[in-house]
């Protein structure tokens, strides 16, 4: 089911109300959703998808995933938690994934954004 | 005629007597009467005065008009033999000169045929070339994507075969060492 603008528009609205300080807080969270509760807006399984895709596209933001072969020890992930913070200024915590394709090296995602440094990519790219 | 019979007559007159009574006797004998002499000359003279003037001149008339009708006619044949032998001069030139034309013609429609001749065979001879430049740049273009595949095909063999040597090789210290460089690497970025 397509949704409409006007249901865009208000999960826009939601979604900014959501953040403090450009980070998503579970106390603004659980008043939208009490807010869409009480006050049962026009088509909310619509709003709240939207809301949603919204969110969790904010939070994937706040979350690298590390692809990894071989043991990756905590001081690695705290290494990496801490640039990635750095780079997109906001707090970023990192979580592990084993990938046995990479060979050896890492693998991290951001949101829509990948860093790679692994065996595999390298010989990737000589394959090209 | 009549002039002399009254010539004839008059001096017999003025002649005497003598000679009168001599014709007078031969006319008898004869057989002569003057009157009937002088009536018969004079009822000649208007048979042969009617004639002339309703027969012979009508048709003297229509004689000459004849004449002059031949006459012409013949004139009429003379000039259009004449002007026969100029037209007969005449076409023979034509003709000749409609021969010299049509040779004429005959040799520009040869040296036109012989030109267009040369030409198409020097374009039958550009479009071989062309086909010949053609085939050999598809030639090239196809050896040169054959070695780009058989080029990508060793190079996805040989990573294949890489990984799959690495995979068995490296051991948890090597990918612990490599995965301490790549934070390096992506904590640099």
């Amino acid at each position: 089911m397509a949704v409409d603008k006007q249901t865009k528009l208000l999960a826009k609205q939601l979604f900014k109300l959501s953040l403090v300080h450009g980070v998503v807080s579970p106390e603004q969270v659980a008043g939208v959703l009490g807010w869409v509760e009480k006050t049962s807006p026009h088509r909310p399984v619509a709003l709240l998808k939207a809301y949603h895709h919204r969110i969790a596209i904010e939070l994937a933001k706040s979350r690298a995933v590390v692809e990894h072969a071989g043991p990756v020890s905590d001081a690695t992930l705290r290494q990496i938690e801490a640039a990635m913070t750095n780079r997109y200024q906001r707090p970023v915590t990192a979580s592990t994934k084993s990938n046995p394709a990479l060979l050896a090296g890492l693998r991290v995602r951001v949101g829509s954004d990948i860093y790679e440094s692994s065996v595999a990519g390298q010989l990737a790219s000589l394959a090209v | 005629m009549l002039s002399s019979l009254f010539l004839v007559a008059t001096i017999a007159t003025e002649h005497g007597e003598e000679a009168a009574s001599g014709i007078t006797k031969i006319m008898g004998d004869f057989g002569i009467n003057v009157p009937n002499i002088a009536a018969q000359t004079l009822s000649f003279a208007i048979v042969m005065f009617v004639l002339w003037l309703f027969a012979f001149k009508p048709v003297l008339a229509t004689l000459d008009e004849r004449q002059k009708k031949i006459s012409d006619g013949l004139k009429y044949a003379e000039e259009t033999q004449i002007r026969l032998a100029a037209a007969a001069q005449e076409s023979a030139a034509i003709i000749k000169t409609a021969q010299l034309d049509a040779q004429k013609a005959i040799e520009e429609a040869r040296k036109a045929a012989k030109e267009f001749g040369d030409k198409q065979q020097a374009e039958a001879i550009q479009r071989a070339a062309d086909l010949l430049t053609k085939a050999q740049q598809s030639i090239e273009l196809e050896h040169k994507k054959m070695l780009d595949q058989a080029r990508s095909e060793i190079a996805r063999l040989v990573v294949t075969t890489t990984e799959r040597v690495l995979a068995k090789k490296l051991t948890d210290a090597d990918r612990a060492a490599y995965n301490e460089a790549a934070t390096k690497e992506l904590s640099a970025l």
